[in-house]
C-alpha cells in the first residue's frame, strides 16, 4: 500500500521537527546524566545493582536517651511514615533495588521528613541512622545520617 | 496540496520527508487498547491506597504543584476513568491526553513515585496522545457509521510514530549500554548475586539440586552477564531493520516475559510488550490471504477472521480446494505451508509461537 504524503506548511514542519529533537535531546540527556545522578532518574537503568544495605535507626532524644524506633513512638510506626517499599523494614539487610547511592540518599531525605512530621513526638530531638551497605558484594560501608533537628518543644 | 506518493511504507524515513508521512494507525489502536488496561492497572494502587503526603514523599522540583489529597485522588480517578474510555476509544484523543497528563503527574509530584516503569508508561501515552489512536477499533470510528458520517480513514501522520519508536528504541539501548559499561554488570557480578541471595526461592522448586547448582554458580554468570546486556542492545538495534526486526520483536517479548516472573515491574512488561506493536509496519490490508475449501484453507481463514488486529490481511476465497497461499505487499506470492507460516507469525496472538519457526524456515526476511 502507498503511503500518502500531504505536505506540512513550513511552520507546523519546523515545530514538529523542533519538537522531536527536543524530546530526543532530553531523553539522551537523561541517560547520559543517570551515570551521575544515584538516583537515575529517566535515564534506564534498571536492576543496576544487587546491593544491599540495613540501617539502625534511633531517636536521639533532648534527655540525649537513644531510642531504637522499633520501640514505642507515640503511636508511630516507621513503616507507616516512609511509606515507599524500598525503605521499609531498614533493620534486616535488605536488596537496594534502587542502588546503594539512591536508597542512601532517600534515607537522609526520609529522616528529615520524619522529623518535621512526627507532631505528636515530643521528646526526639533528631533521628539518626546507621547505614551499613554492601555495594556489589563489597563492602560493608558504614555511613552516619542525621535528621534536621527537631524544635525543642 | 495532497501529494500522493508510489512510496512503500517501508522505505526507511528520511528526515526532509519524515513530517510529511502519513500511514494506518490500526496497529497502533490495538496497543491503545492494551496500554489503557494496563494504565487502569497501575494506577489502582494509588487509588487505594494513602494520600502521597501521608507518608514520607520529596518534590522533584519546589514550584511543581502539590494538591490537598482530596484533589490528588480525584485527579486520580479521572485518570482511571479517562484511561477506560481511551481503552473503549471514546473521546479518544481527550480521553488519552488526560491520562497521560495524569499519569505524568502522578509520576512527577514526587521522586517516591519514581520508576523506569512508570517513566516508560508516560512515553508510551505521549505517543498515543500525538497519535490520535482513535480512529479504529474505538466507539469514536462506530459512533460515526451509526450515524451515517463518512468514516474517518485510519491513517494519521506518522512523525510521532517515529518519535516514540526512537524514544522506545533509545529506553532499550540506554539500559543495555549501563550494563555494558558496567564490570559488575558486564562479568555477571550482579545477576549471580542477586540469584545466590534469593536461593531460598530456587530451593523449594522442582528443579533438582544440581540444576540449582549450577544457576548459582559464579561462572556461568561470566557468559549470562554479557549476554543480557547483548539482549538489550539487539533489540534496541534490532528492531529498526527489516531483517531483524522479527527477531527482535521475539526476543523482546521472551525478555519481558522473564523480567515479569524474576522481578517486580507492576505493568512494564504489558506495557512493553503491547509497545511493540509501533514497530508494525503502518499499512492496512496490504497482503492477500487466499483461501481454498481445504480443512487448513478454512482454519486459516477463521484464525485470520478472529486474530488479524492489525489488519494486515484481506482475505479471499477461492471457492477451489486450493492449497493456502498468500500475497505479500510487493506481489511476491507464498503457497502451502510456508503461506500458512507466514500468516499466521502476523496474527499477534499466534506470533510468538510461529515466528520462530519462519526464523528456522528463513523464507522471509521482511518486516513484520
Amino acid at each position: 500500500m502507498a503511503t500518502v504524503r500531504t505536505r506540512l506548511p513550513r511552520w507546523r514542519r519546523r515545530m514538529a521537527q523542533g519538537f522531536v529533537v527536543s524530546v530526543l535531546a532530553v531523553q539522551v540527556g537523561f541517560a547520559v546524566n543517570g551515570y551521575r545522578d544515584p538516583h537515575k532518574f529517566f535515564a534506564f537503568q534498571p536492576f543496576n545493582e544487587s546491593s544491599t544495605w540495613r540501617a539502625d535507626i534511633i531517636r536521639v532524644t533532648w534527655d540525649g536517651d537513644r531510642v531504637p524506633i522499633a520501640e514505642p513512638w507515640n503511636g508511630y510506626e516507621w513503616n507507616d511514615l516512609v511509606g515507599m517499599a524500598a525503605l521499609r523494614g531498614p533493620s534486616r539487610l535488605r536488596h537496594a533495588y534502587m542502588g546503594v547511592g539512591a536508597t542512601v540518599d532517600f534515607l537522609d531525605d526520609a529522616l528529615d521528613w520524619v522529623a518535621t512530621n512526627t507532631p505528636a513526638d515530643g521528646e526526639t530531638r533528631y533521628l539518626e541512622a546507621t547505614v551499613t551497605t554492601y555495594e556489589n558484594t563489597r563492602g560493608p560501608t558504614i555511613t552516619v545520617l542525621r535528621s534536621v533537628e527537631r524544635p525543642r518543644p | 496540496m495532497n501529494v500522493a506518493i508510489a512510496e512503500t511504507a517501508t522505505d526507511a524515513p528520511r528526515w526532509e520527508t519524515l513530517f510529511d508521512r502519513t500511514g494506518s494507525v490500526r496497529a497502533i489502536a490495538v496497543m491503545r487498547i492494551a496500554v489503557g488496561l494496563a494504565t487502569v492497572v497501575h494506577l489502582r494502587p494509588f487509588l487505594l491506597g494513602e494520600a502521597y503526603e501521608e507518608h514520607f514523599w520529596e518534590p522533584f522540583v519546589s514550584w511543581f504543584p502539590h494538591p490537598p489529597a482530596a484533589a490528588w485522588f480525584a485527579m486520580l480517578w479521572v485518570g482511571a476513568g479517562a484511561a477506560v474510555l481511551m481503552t473503549i476509544g471514546l473521546w479518544t484523543r481527550t480521553a488519552t491526553v488526560l491520562t497521560l497528563l495524569v499519569v505524568a503527574a502522578n509520576l512527577l509530584i514526587s521522586q517516591t513515585h519514581f520508576g523506569h516503569n512508570r517513566a516508560f508508561l508516560v512515553i508510551v501515552l505521549g505517543g498515543l496522545a500525538l497519535l490520535g489512536a482513535g480512529r479504529a477499533l474505538s466507539v469514536d470510528a462506530w459512533l460515526r457509521r451509526r450515524r451515517r458520517l463518512p468514516p474517518v480513514p485510519d491513517e494519521a501522520r506518522l512523525w510521532p510514530l517515529f518519535l516514540l519508536r526512537a524514544q522506545v528504541s533509545l529506553v532499550y539501548l540506554a539500559s543495555g549500554i549501563s550494563k555494558l559499561v558496567d564490570p559488575d554488570w558486564f562479568g555477571g557480578l550482579v545477576l549471580w548475586d542477586r540469584v545466590v541471595r534469593y536461593r531460598h526461592v530456587l530451593d523449594p522448586t522442582p528443579l533438582p539440586g544440581w540444576a540449582i547448582d549450577v544457576l548459582t554458580s559464579r561462572w556461568l554468570y561470566y557468559a549470562v552477564g554479557p549476554a543480557a546486556a547483548a539482549t538489550e542492545l539487539f533489540i534496541g538495534v534490532g528492531l529498526w531493520f527489516g531483517r531483524t526486526r522479527l527477531a527482535a520483536i521475539w526476543v523482546a517479548i521472551v525478555f519481558h516475559v522473564a523480567i515479569d516472573i524474576s522481578a517486580r515491574v507492576e505493568v512494564f512488561s504489558y506495557v512493553a510488550i503491547a509497545a511493540l506493536t509501533i514497530w508494525v509496519t503502518p499499512s492496512a490490508r496490504d497482503r492477500v490471504v487466499l483461501v481454498g475449501t481445504t480443512r487448513s484453507g478454512q482454519l486459516v481463514s477463521a484464525m485470520v477472521m478472529v486474530g488479524d488486529w492489525f489488519g494486515r490481511f484481506r482475505l479471499q476465497r477461492t471457492g477451489t480446494p486450493t492449497p493456502v497461499a498468500v500475497v505479500d505487499r510487493d506481489g511476491s506470492r507464498l503457497d502451502g505451508p510456508a503461506a500458512v507460516r507466514f500468516a499466521l507469525s502476523r496474527l499477534p496472538a499466534a506470533f510468538a509461537f510461529t515466528a520462530p519457526l519462519l526464523l528456522l524456515a528463513g523464507r522471509r526476511r521482511r518486516a513484520p
